[in-house]
C-alpha cells in the first residue's frame, strides 16, 4: 500500500517543517520552569555563574539530536526510500494494437494481425517484471481491455485474443486515451507502444501532436488491395418494380487493376441465386471507379455484389444487400355504383382494389373496406372509409342532415386533410357528424360532415358522396382520397433506399422539414440507434456490420453496413519517435525497499529518547535521587 | 463534609505508653513527672543546708539540732508540673509543595499532644509565623485530646515567619520557663539562630523539629528554573543541573547542621524530619533516640 511517495525537495521540506515544530516544542518544553519554593537562600549558594547559564540554552543537546534523528528516519520511511533508481521503477505502460479492419489483409500466409500480435508480445516480454501493462485495442474506438496490469500473462492473453474489427483506425482518439489513462493513475508514465500499421482515417487539422513517451511499432503493409466502397439501390421513380444499382469500388493500390463486378440476385441462401448483372471496370491507381445497373423485381431477396479476382484483403470484395418486397394495400370496396371509385383507387399504383356488392358483404376482409351508401350487417374488422351511410347505421353518429349547404372549410391540421383547401362548392344533402373537434376533417357551418376516427380500426365517415356532390369537379376529391389513403396504410407511400456502405460513422441527407421526432434509426433487431440531426444531415455511427434502417418521413433507407471501413490516409510518426522493441535498463530489477527498516529506527530512536530524557523519567526516577539523598539527614540528626 | 481527623484511633493508642521528656530542672509545684534538682515540696530527701532567716520551720531537722545544737533545714526533691508549649509553624513557606510540611506539622504536634495529655501534662500549642498566634492550652487527660485536635486541625497558613518577633512576645507573655517544642521549617530570611538561642538564654528547653519536604532539600528539577520565595514572593531565575543540585544540599545540610548545633549547644534536641517519613518512624524512631520521649 502506498501512503506517500515523496520528492527528493518534499522530503526536506517535511523534515523542515517537522523539525522546526520539533525544534519549538523542544525549547518551549525545555524553557525557564515557574516554581514556588520554600525559600530562596539555598538557591542562591547553588547558583550557576552567569556565564555559563548564558550559553546552555539547549540543555539536552542529545535528546534534541535524537529526537531530530528519529524523525528523519521516519520520514525517509514514509516517503519510501528505495534503493537503485526509484524513478524508473514501477512504470505503467500502455499498448494501443491496432484491431482496424485493414488489419485482416494477409501478407504472405499471415495477416498483419498476426504480425502485430507478435509484436506486441515482443514488446510485453521486453518490459520489466515490476512494470504494469495496460492493452488498448483501437480502431474507430479506443477499447481498453486490461487495466494497468501487474501480471503480464493476462495482457499476454488478452494480446492474443484481439481480432481485426470492421472500422478504420482513430489514431489521435486512441493516443489520446492512453495519455489520459497514464495521467489517471498516481504511478510513474512508462510507453505508450503503437503496434499497427499506421493506416488510420482521416486526422481532423489542428489535432494534438504524438506524446513523447510514444514508441511506434509499424507492421510492415505493402499489400495492394482493391474494393468495394459503396453500393447503392433505389426504386426506379418510372417503374416501381425496377430497382437502380449502383456501385463504387476503389483502388487502394499503387498498379491500376481490371476487376470484375458481379451481381447475383435471389433468395438467402447463396447456392439458388442467380447472375443479375456484370460488368468489367478498369480501377487506376489510388482511384475510384463506378458502375450502374438496372433490374426488376418485386420480390423480396438478396442483392450479392461481388468484384472478382480476389487480393489480399477479400472483405471489401463483396456485399450482401436485402432488397425488400414492394408493398401493396388490398382495398375492398361494397358498392352499387363502383363506377364512382374506380379512378381515385386506380390513380395509387400499389392499391389492388375488388369491387363487391353491398350483398356480398364479407366481415373479415384485410386491408381496407370501402362501404358506399350502405349498411353492412356487421362492421368490418379492418379499415374502413363509410361514404354517405345512412344515418341510423353509421359508426359515427349523425346530429342532423342538412341541405344546400356550402362546404366551409378543411381541419389542415388532420393528415388526412393536408394540402386541400378547395371549398368553394355546395352541398345539396350532407350528413353532419356529433364528433370531438379533434376528428373532423372537412366541416360545413352546422358541423363536421367528414369525420375521422383513429385507433384499430381506422374509421373514416363521409356524410355525403364526393363523386355525387360538386366536389367531383374539384382537385380536393383525389386529393382527399389519397390522403386518406396514407392516414390508413402510410407503408404502401415509403420511398425505400437501400444502400450498402461501411460501418462507422453513416452520412445521410433527408428531406426539407424533417425533424427528430420525424426520424427513426433502428438495427435489424429494432434496437434504436443514437442519431443527430443537423438542418438537413442525419448523422449516426455503427460499429459492428449489421443493417439499419433509418425511417425519415416518407422516405426508408436500408443500409447494409457489411463493407470495412478503410482510408488511404497513411499516418508517419515524427522523427525522434522511438521505434522497435526496447530493453529497459536491468537495474530496475534490483531495486529494494528499506522503508521497513528506517521505520523501525526511527520509532527505537523515539522510544529511547522518551526513556531517557522523557518527563515520566522525572516523574518516576526523582523520588528515588532524593530517597537516596534522604540518607544523609541521619548523620544531621546524629 | 467535615474533614477527617489528624490522627486515627490505632496510631493514638501505640502513643499512650510514650511521656515526653525533658534534661533541664525546673521550679515548679508538686504535679510532674520529671525530677528536679531544685529543691521544692517533694517526699524524697534530697540534702541538707544551713538554716537562714526567713526559712521554714518545718522542714529543720530538729534531731541535728539536738545533736549538733545547729539548725539545719532538709531540702527534698520535687517532680514539678513544667508547661510544655509548642510552637507550630503556620507560615506560608509550610504551604510549599502541596502543604506537606504544614500538615506533617500539625499530626506530629498532635501526638505530642496526645502524648502529654495522657501524662497529665500542660500542653500549650501556639500557631506562629510573624507573630504568636492563638494559643491552645489543654490539660487534665486523654478525654482533652479531641478538643485540641479540632483546633489544630482549623489551623490556616498565613504570614512571612518571623522568629525574633515571636521570641520577643513569647519571652514578654510567659515568664515560667519550660520546655518549648518548635515544630518548624525554620527557614526564616533573616535567621532563626539568634532567636532560638534567646530562648535557650532564657531558660526554656528546646527540643526543635525540623521538617522539610523532600524538593525542599533535593529539588527535583533541572533546567533554568524561575523561582519564587513562597513567603515574601522575592523572585530567583536559576540554571540549574547536578552540581548545582548538589550544592543546593550541601547549603541545607549545613544550614540544619547548623540549628542542631545550637540546639545540642543550649542542652536542647534537634531531629530533622522529611515528610516522606511515616509519622510512627518519627515518634518511635527519631524521636525516641534524641530522647525527647520515651
Amino acid at each position: 500500500m502506498y501512503f506517500l511517495n515523496l520528492s527528493l525537495l518534499q522530503m526536506i521540506g517535511v523534515f523542515g517543517a517537522v523539525s522546526a515544530v520539533s525544534v519549538a516544542l523542544y525549547l518551549l518544553d525545555r524553557s525557564r520552569r515557574k516554581q514556588v519554593v520554600s525559600t530562596l537562600r539555598f538557591w542562591v549558594a547553588a547558583e550557576q555563574p552567569t556565564v555559563a547559564a548564558r550559553r546552555r540554552h539547549i540543555n539536552q543537546p542529545w535528546s534534541l539530536l535524537l529526537q531530530l534523528a528519529s524523525m528523519a528516519l521516519l520520514i525517509l520511511a514514509i516517503a519510501q526510500m528505495r534503493l537503485g533508481a526509484p524513478v524508473l521503477a514501477g512504470r505503467d505502460h500502455v499498448i494501443v494494437l491496432d484491431t482496424s479492419a485493414w488489419m485482416a489483409a494477409r501478407s504472405g500466409n499471415r495477416t498483419l494481425m498476426d504480425t502485430a500480435r507478435r509484436m506486441a508480445r515482443d514488446y510485453l516480454r521486453a518490459v520489466p517484471a515490476r512494470d504494469r501493462v495496460m492493452l488498448v485495442r483501437a480502431d474507430a474506438l479506443a477499447t481498453p481491455v486490461t487495466p494497468f496490469e501487474p501480471d503480464h500473462r493476462k495482457v499476454e492473453a488478452a494480446i492474443l485474443a484481439s481480432e481485426p474489427g470492421s472500422t478504420a483506425l482513430n489514431l489521435d482518439q486512441a493516443l489520446a486515451f492512453a495519455r489520459h489513462a497514464q495521467g489517471q493513475d498516481g504511478r510513474t508514465p512508462g510507453e505508450i507502444a503503437f503496434v499497427g500499421t499506421g493506416r488510420t482515417a482521416e486526422r481532423e487539422p489542428g489535432s494534438a501532436p504524438p506524446p513523447k513517451n510514444l514508441r511506434v511499432l509499424l507492421v510492415p503493409d505493402a499489400i495492394e488491395n482493391a474494393g468495394l466502397r459503396k453500393v447503392g439501390l433505389r426504386r426506379s421513380a418510372s417503374d416501381p418494380d425496377v430497382w437502380e444499382i449502383y456501385v463504387s469500388a476503389h483502388n487502394y493500390g499503387t498498379r491500376p487493376r481490371n476487376v470484375n463486378l458481379l451481381l447475383d440476385y435471389g433468395p438467402p441462401n447463396a447456392d439458388t441465386r442467380v447472375p443479375a448483372a456484370s460488368q468489367a471496370l478498369t480501377l487506376p491507381a489510388g482511384g475510384d471507379a463506378e458502375a450502374s445497373f438496372q433490374y426488376r423485381t418485386a420480390a423480396a431477396g438478396i442483392m450479392d455484389v461481388k468484384m472478382t479476382p480476389h487480393d489480399a484483403f477479400p472483405a471489401d470484395d463483396q456485399a450482401e444487400l436485402e432488397l425488400p418486397a414492394e408493398p401493396h394495400l388490398s382495398v375492398t370496396v361494397y358498392s352499387d355504383q363502383p363506377e364512382l371509385l374506380r379512378p381515385v383507387l386506380a390513380a395509387a399504383p400499389r392499391v389492388n382494389a375488388v369491387y363487391r356488392k353491398p350483398s356480398e358483404y364479407r366481415p373479415n376482409d384485410a386491408g381496407l373496406v370501402i362501404l358506399d351508401r350502405c349498411i353492412p350487417p356487421q362492421r368490418p374488422t379492418a379499415d374502413s372509409i363509410w361514404i354517405a351511410p345512412p344515418a341510423e347505421g353509421s359508426p359515427i353518429p349523425v346530429a342532423k342532415t342538412v341541405e344546400n349547404v356550402a362546404f366551409a372549410r378543411w381541419d389542415t391540421d388532420h393528415p388526412a386533410a393536408a394540402g386541400l383547401r378547395t371549398k368553394d362548392f355546395n352541398l345539396e344533402r350532407t350528413s353532419v357528424f356529433d364528433v370531438p373537434a379533434g376528428d373532423a376533417i372537412g366541416e360545413v357551418a352546422a358541423g363536421p360532415v367528414i369525420a375521422a376516427r383513429a385507433g384499430s380500426p381506422k374509421i373514416v365517415v363521409l356524410g355525403f358522396h364526393p363523386a355525387l356532390s360538386p366536389m367531383r369537379y374539384e382537385l380536393s376529391w383525389p386529393l382527399l382520397f389519397a390522403n386518406l389513403l396514407r392516414w390508413m396504410s402510410p407503408e404502401i407511400f415509403l420511398r425505400s433506399e437501400v444502400g450498402g456502405a461501411s460501418v462507422g460513422t453513416v452520412k445521410l441527407e433527408v428531406e426539407d422539414g424533417i425533424t427528430s421526432k420525424d426520424v427513426k434509426v433502428t438495427t435489424a433487431d429494432g434496437s434504436p440507434v443514437p442519431f443527430t440531426l443537423h438542418d438537413r444531415s442525419l448523422d449516426f455511427f455503427a460499429g459492428s456490420p449489421g443493417s439499419v434502417r433509418v425511417l425519415a418521413g416518407d422516405h426508408e433507407y436500408m443500409y447494409a453496413l457489411t463493407l470495412p471501413q478503410l482510408w488511404d490516409s497513411r499516418w508517419e510518426p515524427p522523427p525522434n519517435t522511438h521505434r522497435g522493441i526496447p530493453r529497459f535498463d536491468a537495474v530496475l530489477e534490483h531495486v529494494s525497499d528499506i522503508w521497513p527498516w528506517l521505520a523501525l529506527v526511527g520509532g527505537a530512536g523515539l522510544l529511547v529518547e522518551w526513556l531517557l530524557y522523557g518527563r515520566f523519567r522525572m516523574a518516576r526516577f526523582a523520588p528515588r535521587v532524593m530517597a537516596h539523598n534522604a540518607a544523609a539527614p541521619a548523620e544531621v540528626r546524629q | 463534609m467535615a474533614a477527617p481527623p489528624l490522627l486515627d484511633r490505632e496510631f493514638l493508642e501505640k502513643l499512650e505508653r510514650l511521656t515526653i521528656h525533658w534534661q533541664k530542672s525546673f521550679p515548679g509545684l508538686v504535679g510532674g513527672h520529671n525530677k528536679s534538682r531544685l529543691p521544692g515540696a517533694g517526699q524524697e530527701f534530697l540534702d541538707h543546708r544551713n538554716f537562714h532567716y526567713g526559712d521554714d520551720l518545718r522542714a529543720i531537722n530538729w534531731n541535728a539540732y539536738l545533736r549538733l545544737e545547729k539548725l539545719y533545714l532538709k531540702m527534698f526533691q520535687v517532680e514539678p508540673r513544667v508547661p510544655v508549649r509548642m510552637l507550630v509553624d503556620v507560615s506560608t513557606s509550610m504551604t510549599a509543595y502541596s502543604n506537606g510540611k504544614f500538615d506533617y506539622a500539625r499530626k506530629l504536634a498532635a501526638s505530642l499532644c496526645y502524648v502529654g495529655l495522657v501524662r497529665l501534662d500542660s500542653i500549650e500549642v501556639h500557631a506562629f509565623s510573624n507573630r504568636l498566634g492563638h494559643r491552645i492550652s489543654s490539660s487534665g487527660g486523654r478525654h482533652r485530646f479531641p478538643g485540641v485536635m479540632d483546633r489544630l486541625g482549623a489551623l490556616t497558613p498565613e504570614g512571612p515567619t518571623d522568629y525574633m518577633a515571636v521570641t520577643r512576645e513569647l519571652i514578654g507573655a510567659y515568664s515560667q520557663r519550660g520546655l518549648v517544642v518548635i515544630i518548624s521549617d525554620f527557614l526564616d530570611d533573616r535567621g532563626c539562630e539568634r532567636a532560638l538561642q534567646y530562648l535557650a538564654d532564657f531558660g526554656h528547653e528546646l527540643m526543635l523539629l525540623q521538617i522539610w519536604a523532600d524538593e525542599d532539600r533535593t529539588p527535583p528539577w533541572t533546567g533554568e528554573l524561575e523561582l519564587r520565595d513562597a513567603e515574601t514572593g522575592a523572585a530567583l531565575k536559576v540554571d540549574f543541573d547536578d552540581t548545582a543540585r548538589r550544592r543546593y544540599t550541601n547549603a541545607f545540610d549545613e544550614y540544619a547542621a547548623l540549628i542542631q548545633t545550637m540546639a545540642h549547644r543550649s542542652g536542647g534536641r534537634y531531629a530533622g524530619v522529611a515528610t516522606s517519613q511515616s509519622l510512627e518512624s518519627v515518634i518511635f524512631g527519631d524521636m525516641i533516640r534524641m530522647r525527647g520521649i520515651a
